[in-house]
């Protein structure tokens, strides 16, 4: 459900599901997790395909910021509607960077 | 109000977006305003997922049944299942978001998405009413100003 490309220190994840619910949550944290490891500090997450997101999946966001640690960037290119609501109804919109694209997405995280 | 539109999940987490597939339909028939029916759809996810998970706890021969009921500028949802029930007044007590909490959200995002809220248990049936509001004539569902 996920390809990530890394370059250099960013890593551009491209979330493939429709749905990043509690039922898809638990695999794709494992997923990320295991293919970072460490080696990114900036995170472009590509979420254009995903039309729906569950507490459950905003909570493996809040987990990969972390991961990230207190240097580390995280963008979210592409939220639809209902995704963006759940930032905002959770005022993780304050923590998160949302922007409309890719392209600037990138350029918030200087690349 | 219409006479209830009625659907049956297993309570299987991978369930639940049959649930979400069918308030949106429910929801698109009857033209409910876009905005009003986001927040239908999340705040009915929270709410299966958290029967799935506290309620069933691991059973594998629970059920949740969905009523989606429609009238003019309101939708309600009654949800009902045979789990654990919650503790008296969780639905409704006074929460505030964690930016940095891994978990814990559901029921805060219920009480964001939902104006009224109803939650009791009859003759061992848990039963949780959803109901939202919204302005049929504007196209985000919410009142136009002054």
């Amino acid at each position: 459900m996920t390809i990530i490309t890394l370059d250099g220190d960013l890593a551009i994840i491209k979330v493939t599901a429709a749905r990043l619910d509690a039922a898809a949550g638990p695999a794709f944290k494992a997923d990320i997790q295991a293919q970072l490891n460490g080696r990114a500090k900036r995170v472009l997450l590509d979420m254009g395909d995903v039309s729906f997101m569950d507490s459950t999946g905003l909570g493996v966001l809040v987990s990969l910021l972390k991961m990230l640690g207190k240097d580390g960037a995280l963008a979210v290119a592409g939220a639809q509607p209902s995704v963006r609501r759940l930032f905002e109804l959770t005022r993780l919109d304050t923590v998160f960077s949302l922007t409309d694209n890719v392209d600037s997405a990138r350029a918030v995280l200087g690349d | 109000m219409t006479d209830p539109d009625i659907v049956e999940i297993p309570a299987r987490l991978g369930a639940v977006a049959q649930l979400a597939d069918y308030l949106k339909a429910s929801c698109a028939a009857a033209e409910v305003a876009p905005q009003a029916a986001i927040d239908l759809e999340l705040a009915l996810v929270e709410a299966a997922n958290n029967i799935i998970l506290h309620g069933y706890a691991g059973r594998s021969d629970g059920t949740i049944r969905l009523a989606v009921r429609q009238g003019h500028g309101v939708v309600e949802l009654d949800l009902t299942d045979l789990g654990i029930p919650m503790e008296d007044g969780q639905m409704t007590m006074c929460r505030t978001f964690s930016l940095e909490a891994e978990s814990g959200r559901g029921i805060q995002i219920i009480q964001s998405c939902i104006d009224v809220i109803d939650y009791h248990r009859n003759a061992g049936v848990n039963c949780l009413s959803l109901k939202k509001f919204f302005d049929p004539s504007t196209p985000t569902g919410n009142p136009v100003p002054g």
